[in-house]
């Protein structure tokens, strides 16, 4: 908490950069702030990558040949490594999304552990939820004569990781539900507790994604992709809008958090 | 004498022996409202699933039919009794704890428990059988989607009896008994129950 | 328990039951040795479906006590749910016929 709480702010003044470097000099929750808007920024930038620059979201299809395969690393060179060069450079940005979730636990009535582990888990998932895709499809794209069984190899190991893997998630999501469901203090409500569960069954879900080459449990089918992305989609608006209003709702005290 | 509570809908809660012959009360969620909210969604996605389910049954309705056969519908017809029965005992519960009868209520919820039990149990006695049969996952389409919904399903079952627990927790002792945390739980389980209900219908018995 | 409360919930169970009963027998080969495409029995198969799940939330699960809202959306998912499924299959089917 910031030493000028002592003594009384000025006003807000009118004008965008009048108020941004009053924000900045006045406002206690200057990097509760920062770190939400960095989570929104990296999202949406997340999204235009993955889906507009990359072509990752919707996948291609697990099921084509060889030469098909190389062909779609044609037709995405420049795409693939400019959007992942983007990732590569705003990456620890995920380390934002992490600490505010992390700081809402520390605010709830359950041990401090709740928070810790959920830091310790998600500081590597990013690893597994788009860096190692990002590399394995850079490499892919680097050096369009490569051997096109090392292209397709990689292909298959770019898509594994992004769709099949997660139990890293899992793991992190089922911290942050009990931390939610135990809390006296109401920092988050309840149906945020329960729709944990919904993403812990999604991470489930994607497991088929390892057998099947094609169909609707296939990595880009109806059931392991599209309804899981779906709710996917639905659990993070969920959390940035509920941690917006946990921000707005911060009084930087102890016990119940005002409604 | 009779108690009027009031809920976060701002309902009257009618003790039972002003109701005799009326219905308990009006306008009363039971339970938190963020388990309803919950059980929503849930019922959205597996329509979801149910729904992409009957797109992929009717582009190869033999196929389908064919595998159908090997089902054991017998356990499944099994499967959805335990399951009502449960559901049933869990209702039964909620209405006890309502009337403070602790004892009845806490017996009740642990025969729902033991029947969450006796449901997992026969669906592994089903799902090695068929195993035995080579019957599996990737076998065809078909019972891709049988050991897809029934696992997911087994899954929720699995949440359900923690949340059961939960209602055991409460109605244990005293100094806990939340009838909003026990009416929870029973949604939440009601729920699993009624999934079963179309899940059964839609994998063992539709033509 | 009142008895009422108990009876209604032990009549529900009932009924739940035998539809459940019912609903298999109507799928049932009844003699034949393939199963073969039947729009009457799957429909009337989630249709009875449909009649149980109402049950459940509204027998069970307190519904027809609870606010119209809540009502509401229960029987519009369920209407929407049956009417995609319906839908589907008797489309689809009807390709194949």
């Amino acid at each position: 908490m910031r030493a000028v709480a002592v003594q009384a702010a000025p006003a807000l003044p009118s004008g965008l950069f009048d108020r941004l470097v009053w924000h900045w000099r006045y406002n206690p929750k200057l990097e509760l702030w920062i770190a939400w808007y960095a989570m929104v920024f990296f999202y949406n930038l997340f999204g235009v990558v993955f889906v507009g620059m990359t072509r990752v979201m919707p996948p291609p299809k697990p099921w084509w040949d060889m030469p098909r395969v190389v062909q779609w690393f044609n037709d995405n060179h420049s795409g693939l490594l400019v959007g992942f060069g983007i990732i590569f450079l705003v990456s620890g940005l995920t380390a934002a999304c992490n600490a505010l979730i992390g700081y809402s636990m520390r605010r709830m009535s359950i041990s401090r552990a709740f928070a810790y582990s959920y830091i310790a888990i998600y500081s590597v998932s990013a690893l597994p939820g788009m860096l190692l895709t990002a590399i394995a499809l850079t490499v892919g794209a680097m050096r369009p004569d490569r051997d096109p069984e090392l292209i397709y190899w990689l292909y298959d190991m770019g898509f594994m990781c992004f769709i099949g893997t997660m139990g890293i998630f899992l793991i992190g999501t089922f911290v942050w539900m009990i931390a939610v469901l135990i809390d006296k203090n109401r920092v988050l409500p309840k149906w945020f507790g329960y729709l944990n569960i919904c993403n812990l069954i999604t991470e489930f879900v994607v497991a088929t994604s390892w057998v099947f080459k094609q169909g609707v449990f296939a990595w880009n089918g109806a059931i392991a992709f599209w309804i899981d992305t779906a709710v996917f989609a639905v659990y993070t608006v969920a959390f940035i809008v509920l941690l917006m209003k946990m921000i707005k709702r911060e009084d930087f005290g102890d016990g119940p958090l005002a409604a | 004498m009779t108690e009027a509570v009031a809920t976060a809908a701002g309902a009257r809660f009618v003790e039972p022996d002003e109701r005799i012959g009326r219905s308990n009360a009006v306008d009363y969620v039971p339970g938190q409202t963020d388990m309803w909210v919950f059980v929503l969604v849930e019922a959205l996605i597996f329509a979801a699933y149910f729904i992409t389910y009957m797109i992929c049954r009717v582009q190869d309705p033999e196929l389908y039919l064919r595998s159908q056969q090997r089902l054991n519908v017998g356990v499944g017809v099994a499967n959805t009794l335990i399951l009502l029965v449960s559901s049933w005992f869990m209702a039964r519960c909620v209405q006890s704890a309502r009337e403070k009868r602790y004892d009845v209520a806490l017996r009740q919820v642990l025969s729902a428990l033991m029947l969450g039990f006796l449901f997992i149990g026969l669906k592994l006695v089903d799902w090695s059988r068929m195993v035995g049969e080579g019957l599996e996952l990737s076998t065809n389409e078909f019972f891709s989607f049988y050991y897809f919904l029934t696992a997911i399903h087994v899954l929720h079952v699995l949440f359900g009896m923690v949340f059961l627990g939960v209602a055991v927790y409460q109605l244990r002792s005293p100094l806990r008994r939340s009838q909003e945390i026990v009416e929870t739980s029973a949604t939440y389980w009601h729920m699993v129950d009624f999934l079963w209900v179309m899940i059964f219908a839609l994998l063992y018995v539709i033509r | 328990m009142t008895a009422s409360s108990e009876r209604r919930l032990f009549t529900i169970l009932l009924v739940l039951s035998a539809i459940t009963l019912i609903s298999w027998w109507i799928g049932s080969t009844h003699g034949q040795v393939d199963f073969r495409l039947n729009g009457p029995v799957t429909c009337g198969v989630i249709l009875i479906a449909t009649v149980k799940v109402r049950l459940i939330i509204r027998e069970f699960m307190e519904a027809r006590h609870a606010p119209s809202w809540l009502r509401r959306i229960a029987d519009a998912w369920l209407v929407l749910l049956v009417g995609s499924l319906l839908a589907i299959y008797f489309i689809g089917v009807g390709f194949h016929a």
